[in-house]
Formats: C-alpha cells, sequence, structure tokens
C-alpha cells in the first residue's frame, strides 16, 4: 500500500508538473538556468521539424577543436523566435547562447544568436 | 382523355420548392458563429506570455497508472517520444496544448477543419446529418468526431479513439470525450477569444471524468505554418543512397 501511494504521488506529480511532458522530449538534459555563450564555426545548420540541428567546429583550451552538434526548436519555432537558416549560412562564425548539457558533455539547446553588435535574436526559455 | 397541366405552375412550384431549400441552407448556417481563423492559447490582453497547460487534474485508475508509468519507464530522460517521431499528440492533447503551436479552424456548415500546426495534426469534425456511424471508422489517435449546435455552441462528440500512455492525458480506447465550443468575452481590444468546455470519461483508466477549459485568441494578423517533420528522414536516406552509388545529391 506504502509502494503504491508513493507510486501514485510521483505519477501525478509526473502528469502535473512536468512541463516537459508537452515538449517533443524531455528537456531534462539542458541547463535553462545557466545558459552560456558558444562561438564557432557553422559546419551544418538543418533547420527541420521537430527540432533544428546545428553543427559547428568549437574550438577551445580544454578540449581543442572539435565539431558539435546542438539542438533547437522546431523550425516553426526557430521563425518566431526570430531565427532563419541565412543567419547561419556554412563557413560562417557565429556566436550562439545555448542551455549547456548538465552532465558536462559537448552540446546543447540554442536559445539565442548574438549579432556582433551584442544584440541577441531569440529568447528560448525551454524545449519544444 | 388526359387533363393538361399548366407548365406555368410546375415551374412555379418547383421554383418556390428549390428557391425555399437554396435560401434556408445558407441562413440557417448564417444563423450559427464562424469560428473560422487563426488561434494561439489565451494570454489576455497582455499579449505574449508563457504557455500554460489548461487546468483540471486527471485520476488514473491503477491500470492506467501502471500503463502511464511503464511509458515513463521507458522514455524519460531519453529522446524517445511521440513528437520526435513526427507523430501527433491525439486528443485531448491536441485540443488542449498541440505543444503550445497556433491552430487554423476553417468552417463549413457541414464540417469543421481543425489544423494544429505542430505535426501539421489535423481533425476532421462532422457536423448535423454529415456525421457517419463512429463504429464503421478506424480508431485513430484524434478519434471520430461528430458535432451538433445548441444553441450558439458546437457540441464536439469524440469516440473511437486507441489506448493512448504517450500523452499528457493517458485514456482507453473507451473514452469519448465532449466539446463545447463558443465565443467568450472577447478582449478589450475586441480580440476575439474563443473556449472549449472539454469533458473527457474514460470507464477504464479514468476514476472521474476530467474536466477543463481551453481558450484562445485570434490572430488576426498570422497565417498557420505547415509543418513538414519526417522529410529529414527522407534527406538522410537519399543521403545515404547517393552517397553509396557516387553520386552528387542536389536535392535539399
Amino acid at each position: 500500500m506504502k509502494s503504491f501511494f508513493k507510486y501514485s504521488v510521483t505519477l501525478v506529480s509526473t502528469l502535473l508538473f512536468s512541463a516537459s511532458l508537452y515538449a517533443h522530449h524531455s528537456a531534462a538534459q539542458f541547463d535553462f538556468r545557466n545558459t552560456v555563450l558558444v562561438e564557432g564555426k557553422v559546419m551544418e545548420a538543418r533547420f527541420a521539424n521537430p527540432h533544428m540541428r546545428l553543427v559547428l567546429e568549437v574550438t577551445d583550451d580544454a578540449r581543442g577543436t572539435r565539431d558539435i552538434e546542438f539542438e533547437g526548436h522546431s523550425r516553426n519555432n526557430m521563425r518566431r523566435q526570430g531565427l532563419m537558416p541565412d543567419m547561419f549560412t556554412e563557413g560562417d562564425t557565429v556566436t550562439i547562447r545555448i542551455a549547456p548539457m548538465r552532465n558536462g558533455n559537448d552540446g546543447g539547446y540554442v536559445t539565442a544568436l548574438r549579432t556582433p553588435d551584442g544584440d541577441e535574436i531569440g529568447r528560448v526559455t525551454g524545449a519544444d | 382523355m388526359q387533363k393538361k397541366v399548366p407548365q406555368f405552375r410546375v415551374s412555379t412550384c418547383l421554383g418556390l420548392i428549390v428557391g425555399i431549400l437554396f435560401f434556408s441552407i445558407p441562413v440557417s448556417a448564417a444563423d450559427k458563429p464562424d469560428f473560422s481563423g487563426s488561434w494561439t492559447t489565451y494570454r489576455g490582453s497582455g499579449g505574449a506570455g508563457a504557455f500554460a497547460a489548461p487546468a483540471g487534474e486527471i485520476k488514473l485508475t491503477a491500470e492506467a497508472m501502471k500503463a502511464r508509468q511503464d511509458f515513463i519507464s521507458v522514455t524519460e530522460g531519453t529522446n524517445h517520444g511521440a513528437g520526435n517521431s513526427c507523430v501527433g499528440y491525439g486528443m485531448p492533447a491536441s485540443v488542449l496544448g498541440s505543444g503550445g503551436y497556433p491552430m487554423e479552424l476553417i468552417q463549413r456548415p457541414e464540417q469543421l477543419f481543425s489544423i494544429y500546426e505542430a505535426h501539421n495534426e489535423i481533425r476532421r469534425i462532422y457536423i448535423g446529418d454529415e456525421a457517419e456511424d463512429p463504429s464503421t471508422f478506424f480508431p485513430e489517435r484524434n478519434g471520430y468526431s461528430k458535432a451538433h449546435w445548441e444553441g450558439d455552441r458546437l457540441i464536439v462528440e469524440t469516440s473511437r479513439l486507441k489506448n493512448q500512455v504517450d500523452s499528457r492525458y493517458p485514456h482507453s480506447n473507451q473514452a469519448t470525450i465532449r466539446e463545447e465550443y463558443y465565443f467568450d468575452t472577447p478582449l478589450e481590444d475586441g480580440t476575439r477569444v474563443l473556449a472549449a468546455e472539454l469533458t473527457m470519461i474514460d470507464p477504464l483508466w479514468l476514476e472521474e471524468p476530467f474536466v477543463t477549459t481551453k481558450r484562445w485568441q485570434e490572430l488576426s494578423d498570422y497565417h498557420v505554418m505547415t509543418y513538414e517533420c519526417s522529410e529529414p528522414l527522407w534527406l538522410d536516406e537519399m543521403e545515404m543512397l547517393y552517397k553509396e552509388a557516387g553520386l552528387e545529391m542536389v536535392q535539399e
């Protein structure tokens, strides 16, 4: 009985409070409260549904140069954020803001694009 | 001796009948609210705001909890999910949330089309005599919906659903859903507000009816977009075929 109660509480909590259930998949792996900037060369940018895929060639002291794949909103929601494919032309260097992986691995969820004058386009606060 | 029927009387009667039929249909349809338009989740006069799911607690039976928990246990923390496989939400999640994406309604006297932007999910709601016997159709994630008018309210009854555990609103294939659509009080600037009172009954998976109300406000200057989802899978497949054949792929 005790385990059933625990089981029920867990389930109801999940149903009531897990906003991520509305998303296409779990967003728990991304840390949207501690976003960071990443600069890199665009290797691939696929604006697609249900999620965009962005691959940047990134170099840093800790891990050297490598290709990192990022995820983002659906292309419909990217457009609503003001983010369009021509802002991610292959070969260009861009700076993006991401929700990093909680486990510290490379990758993350694109929340904005930083323009050369420091403005940011997009204000994503959670995965779609 | 055959009696001659005056031609003018026959044509006059036919004309009257046709006229009555022709004009009676548009008049009755025109009497009803037209819900056609692009709609987004109600946010009030303030405009943009965080998306919130409609209120209402869903109380599952033990059987449903087990089914739901099994699903969570194999998908939680992963990228596995119906949406990631380009599968639509299904009722009632399609009408209550659809990921917070906009919705387009197109109304004809005999049919209402609900087009949810996410996954191009479409519901065809048949009004009045247009509806057929739901039991003659295959069960679907969005079921079969028939509707009738009660005054200015469109009452939609949906059945022929499937067992669905990959939803915020799990239900068995015995579930039925009643929606009641009507225009609510408009915003201060006159923007139309649409409401749907929803009740889901499920003798197998719900301890009690799930009741909630969803509201939308009209997007007067917005076109709901298409949502192509499975194309990337096909492009990947094409790319592999071209690569194996040593050919250059020009499709994008």
